[in-house]
């Protein structure tokens, strides 16, 4: 590997003053596992980096009041094995099974996952029905925006180069909620997805109608995990029976906006993404206890 | 910075060495400790033949950047076994014919062995996501499996 | 008082001890111990490291290669290019048509133009950016049916065809008259990346007297030797090759690879007297080695009504990349199986290795078999469906039996097991009810079961000379060691030469030892490829271990007053016949041969009889025995999503005769997987010359989440050629499993996939094809 530096900081406030001074040339480095990747990819080129590895406050789960907050450098393992995720260990359970192997799924963070922003990054779309936001700080104080605002294109996001991710917030799940997640790629395990899909389903408790859903899949567009909001709208307020299904995943297949790459060709994805659009939809309706599809 | 102190523990043994940025956790044990038994298969983190264990959990160390180790414990395949006294998995490993050009073998050992730590009676399916992010070529995985299997009863005993 | 071994039953073979035992191998300790053994694990102090500058083009003239920037890079001790071979600028596998480093053009991306040297190897990769290179562009070419057009870029001055070969049995016109059907295909296969985990590697070191030892991961040591002297203007005895524990090979690591990476160290060694270590990154080992070549096979087969083949018309175009390495010998093997193990009488087969600007094709495991079989046992299946007979019966009735004339017009002997290794296959894998439970199917998930018989060649053949040399020489406090030039990289076959030489003197197999392969130590074996270790060292094994197991009785003739042929063994007793109570232990023949200077050291070259046949019309023989098998593959699929998953594989093979059968399973198990892969994960892809997926993130080879049960059958039917009738079984397991899964999806969803890998797109794809 090419030479860098790296900055190690002690504390949080000496890695946000740093960054406010040094705000341009310097990467952020989790634990890596997306970084490193990419840096003997030659995807990237490395000058300083600033080692975020040391700062273990932002390693949590924590249920505040309802709201389920997540550290950014929280590993996929170490969320999967909290007890406080209640309803949604479900999903994130989907996602940390396809994830890859232990190795991986021991240091892969959270935040290295949004902020890496590209189609192969399980989390976001998860994270995207449940409406997540995510928290950034710099020196100067916080914000707070929505995932879809924060994730701006391919490898993009709305940070600035002063600040640093510090967790991500969405609503937890009530009991008439459920959420899942489905993946296809080419082998049971360290799969690249050729399609994910999750979807985040809220029924009646007397109508049985959808209330509420949200869908999301990497590949909409070509560029990032984004929501199907047309299709979204058809199902809003309907019973969900087979035919509406059927019809919702037509109109699925119209959102996509999808070219062809070496992994899988256009053709496929618009196949595929509508039976994985629907298999997610009947996991949501199995968690639910709900024999949805009428 | 260019040069960092790294404090760490490799096998129970307490080291500080100055390392460089750039320098990963698998340069450090191979080149600076000179425990040669974590191998590099592909330096991007894709096929599992550099883990070890770090605080008890399985890490590619290929992606682990030297200085990210400090104060952390890390286990390596030559705190498993001796040639005299090899390991229920080393066993294992030779009789099922589980090592065949070995270089996966390291990782395939550590990964099963943190397995077995946890779960002392795992069924097949677990054994082989314990080890799915290790990719071998030369087995087809079967013997291996077999060999954990066989290591797990050899370990209830 | 010892006893006499009880005399084994006279079944018309010797009962033996150690023959057919699984006993562990010699090397395992060690690998699961984690030794530093391979070759970046044993680099001496102060090396050198190297970093190659590869070309970015496709097909274009070398204007300029300037190497100052980088010669002046802090920390950069030297930088070689073509300019600094002391010898001749060549690193190849059989035609010289390829450079060590590209002169005046490069042909593919990724070729070698220079290489970099540092004592710190995050400098040579820095200063690889700064060697500055002008290319001038020529026109590219990326398809081997492209290539073959007139007008079409030329790669090598001869032209695009390095090899093209004829096989002519019969008359086919005369075998098409007599047919009631014809049937055509057409059927095309992707090129798959070996991926052996450790990528190449390797050192040099100069010696003081100007000669130098290489190190490295490598199958055929000697071609290594042959290959750097020319590099380096030595003679071979100045160059001494060492084959260090190899982690896996599978076929790359047997031709140029090893070359290329000594040859650049040892330039740079020579120059700077200091070691010099190069180790590829696995993009580079999956850009820069050689791969399965990608083939378009043309199938036009006679039957007649009743299910016999009359006739079979093959044409076999293998794109070998930019430099052919083995490929001409490649298409010699897949033009010789590419009517798949059947009997047919009238076979005309063309075979061409073409040039392309895409990355090389050469050697791995299987060596056209795979493409070959994949193509034959699809067709068969067509033309059991088009004359309506069921494709086991159709089998059945075409393939080889003893007495059958092969393609090459070679009969079919005694050792031939393909029928029971079929009926096994059959048997174990369920097929009747599965065939027929299969058939009534509704709902998302359709399972298939489908099957594929085959041959395979042993060993060289036509390939070349076929010759191993064996040395043994006994230590003072009695190991026994055994040194070739044969080399382990993981099948446990070196393993079995020491198997077959404890069997041979009658001693417990603890007491030898392999020593590691070293051109300065022993002769010549001829590359460790084709699967020849057991089946061709295990003859030069039994030669040279016989040779010294008289030795030793000899010395004990002579110690106990007797004639050699009264001498009988047994636990490691040596005694004169009926008189067992003067016995002397091998321990104290040892000593005795030391005491009286005499020696105890042996070695010999087993050659193989040469194959002959007609270079024309590929009529003769071929090779001197052959493996058998057959192969069962139960799938499902998902044909919403076209997703294969491959529940389980019955493999039955022929082989002869099991040394040990726990390696045949090992080799049977990993050969499956790997065909596995073939059939329906793996491409090395490329787009205008550019690998678009060299890593092991984009590249899939299967993981512990996608094995099938696998059930190995061994079938014993021996042969002529190896130890106890030995066959091999090296590479056999990666040929069938690919066309036995797609003949199981087409039982499964009634969808004939002619080309592979059998991917979700592909599988999702034809199928809507077909419903439309």
């Amino acid at each position: 590997m090419r030479r860098f530096d790296m900055y190690v900081p002690e504390n949080v406030i000496e890695l946000l003053s740093y960054l406010d001074d040094h705000q341009s040339g310097v990467r952020l480095i989790a634990n890596g596992s997306d970084l490193i990747n990419r840096i003997q990819r030659r995807q990237i080129e490395a000058r300083v980096l600033v080692d975020l590895s040391g700062l273990t406050e932002f390693n949590y789960v924590r249920n505040d009041n309802g709201i389920i907050r997540i550290g950014a450098l929280t590993t996929i393992q170490d969320l999967i094995s909290s007890p406080v995720l209640g309803r949604h260990y479900d999903v994130f359970r989907d996602v940390a099974s396809k994830f890859g192997g232990p190795s991986i799924v021991n240091v892969a963070t959270v935040g290295g996952n949004i902020c890496a922003a590209s189609s192969s990054e399980d989390l976001i779309p998860v994270l995207l029905v449940l409406g997540a936001r995510v928290r950034v700080r710099s020196k100067k104080g916080e914000r707070v925006l929505g995932l879809d605002d924060f994730l701006i294109g391919k490898r993009q996001t709305a940070m600035l180069p002063n600040e640093i991710l510090i967790e991500t917030m969405f609503d937890e799940l009530d009991d008439q909620s459920a959420c899942a997640f489905e993946k296809i790629g080419m082998r049971n395990s360290l799969i690249i997805a050729f399609l994910n899909c999750s979807v985040w389903l809220k029924v009646g408790k007397e109508s049985k109608c959808i209330e509420e859903i949200k869908i999301a899949m990497n590949r909409i567009s070509d560029k990032i995990p984004s929501r199907a909001k047309k299709t979204e709208s058809e199902l809003r307020g309907h019973p969900l029976t087979k035919e509406q299904l059927e019809n919702a995943m037509t109109s699925l297949k119209s959102e996509l906006q999808l070219t062809s790459d070496f992994r899988v060709s256009k053709e496929y994805r618009q196949n595929v993404a509508p039976v994985l659009f629907k298999r997610t939809v009947i996991k949501c309706s199995e968690r639910l206890g709900e024999r949805l599809i009428v | 910075m260019s040069k960092h102190l790294l404090k760490f523990t490799v096998n129970g043994r307490d080291h500080a060495l100055i390392v460089e940025s750039h320098e990963r956790l698998l340069d450090v044990l191979r080149d600076r400790l000179g425990l040669k038994g974590t191998k590099e298969g592909c330096s991007t983190g894709d096929c599992g033949i550099c883990a070890v264990i770090i605080d008890g959990k399985l890490v590619n160390s290929c992606l682990v950047l030297a200085i990210q180790a400090r104060n952390k414990k890390v286990t390596t395949i030559e705190a498993i076994g001796t040639a005299q006294n090899p390991h229920p998995l080393q066993r294992e490993f030779i009789k099922f014919n589980a090592a065949q050009c070995g270089f996966c073998i390291p990782a395939m050992i550590l990964a099963s062995k943190n397995l077995l730590d946890h779960n002392p009676s795992p069924t097949d399916e677990e054994i082989k996501d314990a080890i799915r992010g290790i990719l071998c070529r030369c087995t087809g995985y079967q013997s291996i499996v077999k060999a954990v299997k066989a290591a797990a009863v050899e370990m209830r005993k | 008082m010892r006893m006499a071994l009880k005399q084994s039953k006279d079944l018309g073979t010797p009962q033996t001890v150690l023959i057919g035992k699984s006993v562990e191998r010699v090397d395992s300790i060690d690998k699961v111990l984690g030794k530093p053994i391979y070759s970046m694990d044993i680099l001496p102090e102060n090396c050198l490291y190297l970093k190659v500058v590869r070309s970015t083009h496709a097909h274009a003239l070398l204007r300029k290669v300037d190497v100052s920037q980088a010669r002046q890079y802090p920390g950069v001790v030297l930088v070689i290019s073509a300019a600094d071979i002391p010898g001749i600028n060549e690193s190849t596998a059989l035609l010289p048509d390829k450079p060590l480093f590209a002169n005046e053009k490069v042909r593919f991306i990724g070729e070698p133009i220079a290489a970099v040297a540092s004592h710190d190897q995050a400098i040579a990769e820095e200063a690889v950016d700064l060697v500055k290179i002008e290319y001038e562009d020529l026109s590219a070419v990326f398809s081997p049916i492209e290539a073959l057009k007139p007008d079409a870029p030329r790669i090598h001055k001869a032209g695009n065809v390095a090899k093209h070969l004829k096989l002519r049995k019969g008359d086919v016109e005369e075998g098409f008259k007599q047919a009631d059907y014809i049937v055509e295909g057409t059927y095309k296969t992707q090129f798959q990346e070996p991926v052996p985990l450790e990528p190449e590697t390797g050192f040099v070191i100069p010696e003081p007297d100007g000669s130098v030892t290489c190190v490295g991961s490598m199958q055929s040591p000697f071609h290594v030797q042959t290959g750097i002297a020319k590099i380096l203007s030595l003679r071979a005895d100045q160059v001494r090759v060492i084959q260090a524990v190899t982690g896996g090979a599978f076929g790359p690591k047997s031709d140029e690879m090893p070359v290329d990476i000594l040859g650049m160290a040892a330039i740079v060694a020579l120059k700077t007297r200091r070691p010099t270590a190069l180790a590829y990154t696995r993009e580079e080992s999956m850009i820069g080695h050689t791969k399965r070549h990608p083939f378009t096979i043309k199938l036009k087969a006679g039957v007649k009504k009743n299910g016999k083949l009359t006739a079979w018309e093959a044409e076999l175009v293998a794109d070998t990349g930019a430099y052919a390495s083995l490929g001409p010998l490649v298409v010699t093997r897949a033009l010789f199986h590419a009517t798949g193990p059947y009997e047919i009488p009238h076979v005309k087969s063309d075979s061409y290795c073409v040039y392309t600007n895409n990355t090389m094709a050469g050697s791995f495991r299987g060596f056209g078999g795979p493409q070959s079989h994949f193509a034959a046992e699809s067709h068969v299946e067509e033309i059991a469906k088009i004359i309506g007979i069921d494709p086991l019966e159709f089998r059945r009735i075409n393939m080889l039996k003893p007495g059958s004339l092969t393609a090459t017009s070679q009969v079919v002997d005694e050792g031939c097991g393909l029928e029971e290794c079929l009926e096994k296959a059959v048997e174990a894998s369920n097929w009747h009810t599965k065939r027929s439970e299969f058939a009534k199917q509704t709902g998302t998930i359709r399972k298939g079961i489908g099957i594929a018989i085959m041959y395979h060649g042993n060993s060289l053949g036509p390939e070349g000379s076929d010759y191993v040399a064996a040395h043994m020489n006994i230590d003072k406090d009695g190991t026994i060691k055994f040194r070739t030039a044969l080399t382990e990289y993981g099948t446990g076959a070196t393993s079995g030469l020491l198997q077959i030489a404890a069997e041979t003197m009658n001693l417990p197999m603890s007491y030898f030892k392999l020593e590691p392969p070293d051109t300065d130590y022993c002769n010549d074996a001829g590359p460790t490829v084709a699967s020849r270790t057991t089946a061709v060292g295990g003859r030069a094994a039994q030669m040279v271990a016989g040779k010294l197991h008289q030795h030793l009785k000899e010395i004990a003739a002579g110690l106990l007053g007797s004639s050699v042929d009264e001498i009988e063994i047994s636990n490691e007793l040596y005694y004169v016949r009926n008189r067992p109570q003067r016995a002397l232990s091998y321990l104290e023949i040892v000593q005795s041969a030391y005491k009286n200077g005499l020696e105890l050291k042996v070695h010999d070259t087993f050659t193989a009889p040469k194959c002959e046949y007609d270079p024309e019309t590929s009529q003769g023989t071929t090779y001197l025995q052959y493996t058998y098998g057959a192969v069962t593959a139960e799938v499902e699929v998902d044909i919403e999503t076209g997703k294969v998953q491959v529940d389980k594989i019955v493999a039955a093979y022929d082989v002869g005769k099991a040394i040990n059968p726990l390696s045949v399973e090992g080799q049977i198990e990993g050969g499956t997987i790997q065909g596995l892969g073939y059939g329906i994960m793996e491409e090395l892809t490329h787009k205008d010359g550019i690998v678009l997926n060299p890593n092991l993130a984009d590249y899939y080879i299967p993981t512990s989440k996608d094995i099938p049960e696998i059930k190995s059958i061994i079938v014993e039917y021996p042969g002529q050629l190896g130890p106890y009738g030995a066959k091999v079984i090296g590479e056999p397991p990666i040929v069938l499993p690919a066309a036995a899964i797609v003949n199981a999806i087409d039982h499964a969803i009634g969808v004939r996939l002619t080309e592979i890998p059998a991917t979700p797109d592909r599988v999702l794809l034809t199928l809507k094809k077909k419903r439309n």
